[in-house]
């Protein structure tokens, strides 16, 4: 069995097709998501947990007098009745209502099929990721640490039918790869995620430099409480970037008025910021629509620092979360990159944060967040990198800190979004003024 | 029909089958392997103010084959429609080992007993048995309630159930089935005004609280008056006054103390964790293999036990995902750590007692260390009667917001109540409520502990790919002295 769609094509879109044209509902739409991934994770010296997951399911929203309801099966013999439970839901809450629902129909007739595939993704199979695995093993142990991380492919299929007369299927590939590298006092990181293994950017010299800044981190100290002027790392900024739905990007907070996107031109970063929610950009996990087979539009979050539009249904971000409220959700977010190459080298006095770790929400209004920050952060003195620093807490605004950044770096990196299906943040590194670490 | 004779994998004998073809495919050729065929269905019906109403039921039927080949793991993973799916998975588990082999250190197991059985979860009424409307009367009169102050902006309640078979089949001869059946409801508010957003919720800050019951669990929870009262709390909390900076004694109610629990004792406990598996992604812990048995961790008040065989909680079960059967545990014994939450590959490599704590998501992720029923032991007296012990101080409840390191060490929280405590009173409500300490020096400051065990259940994320975790904990209010607060 190779590497492929875990469902398919043609099966896929017939089954879909059928499933809409057997429903008795005022309108229904069938999604299709299946991913096959194979994870090598490795830690300890060894590959602990090699993974092959396939998994599927089939989702049918069906709409009786304006009332919506879903049903989900992994089983594709079970779709007929998954269209017929989900409609008889649906007629039953019709029933227990008060008048008729306002469920929203996209009016999609779209009919497509999009292959996102790279060859030499494909090509990443077992051997080839349990050799990265144990070079990067081997090159940790030769400089006395040790690391650990995973490096996976997968293919992504999504298609959706309606009865509207869309028939939509995107199939496509899937690398990522992380690497932590420690020894108990010093550590370094590094992520990625891309449709393409090349674009992945896991070479030999990313292992290598991800060695040699955990080694550079050896001995480092504790950081003073205080206000720094700082470099962040795309991870870093990726995981600031990742705030921007649940302050208000995110189209359900804006229609109950609330967070920063109920403003829009106002200015909450600086000129420098520009933040969309891109599905067609080549970083990340690009994919052309949504699980209502609506077209992904580009949703401008953030244009040269003024509040640009929240996403929605109508744009493409429809979303089922796992154990809350269907809501749209900002999936594809990508901060455009600048220029600079070097952003500790205009920094006489400050920091430089690899990334940051289990980040939340204290304060909406104020765009604050708690976290701390983790692996290779270093003083930067006289506009280079000086002593390693420990890991942090810090209490910061996100916007606050956006209205700072004067500069932009050219790399970018993405990162998955936690829960959120083909969900990704890509980033550049940023420089940024009068961040905060320790309590207020 | 019994709630417990739903499904396609409901028949012993249809499971047997599918377990003995996957591990057949691969008799012979393994140390040891095992199998989890799992059957879930999930009921998810949510009202939000200005929203039609959502429902979903979700189905999936799988299976997860885990081998263990010169020592190295391999999992695979994949939708079950018949028999050889089962081989499939199997077969892929082997062959993901085998290409693992010459890079990996190995794994040796001790020999396994034999575990066989059947568990039940002892419900009153099946949530899949109770009618639309009685499930949408129930929402909507809550939705109603919330949303009676005009500043609510947003408020949603919702109901969950979920109702699934575990089998279990291993090359030791194990053979298991367990039909687990769960109940949640969820409240959650918004109120804006005054400059301000705060939020409420009922009766668990986090996803709302589900527990292993029935439908019996929703209608104890008083849903439309705690509906009403979060909402003009939330109201309240806009116009409260903020909660002060500096170091205080604290009374933290059972809900803020069950996340305290998750997050530093539950995680800091996870065997694979202390050995570094989950340094890339979910972090290590402070504490060590060598700490075990000797590591001061809280006062002589603190003992946290985890005990799965405790009915009715979502982490309660007879075997983990591994067939080790259930076992109560003494994880911290008056302060002092005793055990740690383990698998059978992390309890070989540490040479630490199997505590059957490999818990997985469903049929498609490996079994990982997660907290099982993980609780705070009781000790005496009231809330009212710790708050008079307390004096001057405050009393802080319901999370709102949660980070800790990678090590479980330096955490922060916030919660979405406080309120002043003078002489031993409650008095003014305080908003933006934050604390912050470093984990022992948190429970070392642990003076007393109520007798008011409430218990919430909760989803956790750990692994990668990421798969959730499902697991309890239990927590009275707890007085702890000297505390930072006002940190966020």
């Amino acid at each position: 069995m190779g590497f492929a769609a875990p469902v398919d094509p043609a099966r896929a879109t017939e089954l879909l097709a059928a499933a809409v044209r057997g429903a008795a509902a005022d309108h229904v739409e069938v999604a299709l998501l299946a991913r096959a991934g194979e994870y090598t994770r490795f830690a300890g010296e060894r590959v602990h947990q090699p993974q092959d997951i396939t998994e599927q399911q089939v989702v049918v929203r069906a709409v009786v007098d304006g009332h919506a309801a879903r049903v989900a099966t992994s089983a594709l013999d079970r779709v007929p009745d998954a269209v017929r439970r989900a409609t008889a839901i649906a007629r039953d809450l019709g029933r227990s209502a008060r008048g008729p629902g306002s469920a929203w129909t996209p009016e999609n007739a779209i009919s497509d099929d999009h292959l996102l595939w790279h060859e030499d993704t494909a090509a990443f199979d077992a051997p080839a990721r349990v050799a990265i695995a144990a070079h990067a093993m081997a090159s940790a142990r030769q400089m006395g640490a040790t690391a650990a991380g995973m490096v996976g492919r997968a293919v992504t299929q999504l298609a959706v039918a309606s009865s509207t007369g869309a028939l939509r299927h995107v199939v496509a590939t899937e690398a990522t790869g992380s690497l932590t590298v420690g020894d108990g006092d010093g550590s370094a990181h590094w992520a990625n995620l891309h449709r393409s293994r090349d674009g992945l950017g896991l070479t030999p010299a990313t292992v290598a430099d991800v060695v040699a800044r955990a080694v550079r981190t050896r001995g480092r100290k504790p950081l003073l409480d205080g206000v720094y002027t700082v470099v962040l790392g795309p991870e870093a900024t990726g995981e600031l970037l990742g705030f921007l739905g649940v302050l208000g990007f995110d189209g359900g907070l804006a229609e109950a008025g609330v967070g920063v996107a109920t403003g829009p031109g106002r200015r909450v970063a600086s000129e420098l910021v520009t933040v969309a929610d891109d599905a067609s950009h080549p970083f990340g996990l690009p994919i052309p629509f949504d699980v209502s087979g609506t077209s992904k539009a580009v949703v401008p979050l953030l244009t040269a620092g003024l509040v640009g539009a929240a996403v929605g249904d109508r744009t493409g971000h429809a979303h089922v979360a796992r154990e809350s409220l269907p809501a749209p959700v900002a999936a594809n977010v990508v901060m455009a990159p600048g220029t600079d190459h070097d952003l500790v080298a205009g920094v006489a006095d400050g920091l430089y944060v690899e990334r940051f770790w289990y980040t939340r929400l204290v304060d909406r209004q104020a765009s604050t967040i708690t976290g701390v920050s983790r692996d290779a952060c270093f003083r930067i003195v006289d506009g280079t990198l000086a002593e390693p620093v420990r890991g942090a807490r810090f209490t910061q605004s996100v916007f606050d800190l956006l209205t700072t950044v004067d500069g932009v770096g050219a790399e970018l990196r993405a990162q998955p979004i936690m829960n959120v299906w083909n969900g990704s943040v890509t980033a550049p590194a940023i420089r940024a003024h009068g961040f905060r670490f320790g309590s207020r | 029909m019994s709630p417990h004779g739903w499904g396609a994998l409901a028949d012993d004998a249809t499971a047997a089958a599918l377990v003995e073809a996957a591990l057949d495919a691969v008799d012979g050729r393994v140390e040891h392997a095992d199998v989890r065929l799992v059957e879930a269905e999930e009921l998810r019906v949510y009202r939000q103010r200005g929203a039609d109403v959502d429902e979903r039921v979700e189905h999936t039927l799988g299976i997860g084959v885990r081998v263990l080949v010169d020592g190295v793991w391999g999992f695979a993973a994949r939708p079950l429609a018949d028999s050889a799916d089962a081989v499939t998975a199997a077969r892929r588990a082997h062959a993901l080992a085998v290409a693992a082999r010459g890079a990996s250190e190995p794994v040796r197991l001790p020999e396994l007993e034999v575990h066989s059985g059947r568990y039940e979860t002892v419900v009153e009424q099946d949530p899949f048995a109770v009618a639309e409307h009685t499930r949408q009367a129930l929402l909507s009169e809550a939705l109603d309630a919330a949303c009676v102050p005009r500043e609510v902006v947003s408020a949603q309640v919702g109901v969950n159930a979920k109702r699934q078979h575990r089998h279990f089949g291993n090359s030791a001869g194990s053979r298991q089935h367990q039909h687990f059946l769960e109940t949640g409801v969820l409240v959650l508010v918004l109120a804006a005004g005054h400059g301000d957003v705060q939020r409420r919720s009922y009766p668990n800050s986090f996803h709302g609280d589900t527990a292993a019951a029935g439908w019996e669990f929703a209608l104890g929870r008083d849903l439309v008056a705690n509906a009403a009262r979060v909402g003009e709390e939330a109201v309240a909390l806009l116009t409260a006054p903020v909660a002060p900076s500096g170091t205080a004694d604290v009374v933290l109610g059972g809900q803020q103390m069950s996340l305290q629990i998750h997050e530093s004792a539950g995680h800091a406990l996870e065997l694979d964790r202390i050995l570094g598996d989950e340094v890339n992604f979910a972090g290590t812990s402070f504490i060590g293999v060598g700490d075990v048995g000797s590591l001061r961790y809280g006062s002589p008040a603190v003992t946290i036990t985890s005990d799965p065989t405790v009915p009715g909680t979502r982490g309660s079960f007879a075997f983990d995902d591994e067939g080790t059967p259930a076992r109560r545990r003494t994880l911290v014994g008056g302060g002092i750590v005793r055990d740690t939450l383990s698998t059978l590959d992390s309890s070989a490599r540490a040479g630490l007692p199997l505590t059957g704590a490999a818990r997985s998501d469903g049929w498609g992720c490996t079994p990982v260390c997660f907290a099982t029923h993980v609780y705070l032991e009781p000790g005496t007296g009231t809330l009212d009667e710790l708050c008079d012990r307390l004096g001057e101080g405050f009393y802080a409840e319901d999370n709102r917001s949660w980070s800790i390191d990678e090590r479980r060490w330096d955490f922060q929280f916030g919660t979405e109540v406080a309120y002043e405590v003078r002489g031993g009173k409650r008095g003014r409500l305080l908003k933006n409520f934050s604390y912050g300490g470093t984990t022992p020096r948190f429970w070392g400051s642990v003076e007393a502990v109520a007798d008011d065990l409430r218990i919430f259940g909760y989803p956790c994320g750990k692994g990668e790919p990421k798969q959730w975790g499902f697991l309890s904990h239990g927590a009275p209010s707890t007085l702890v002295r000297g505390v930072r607060i006002g940190v966020a």
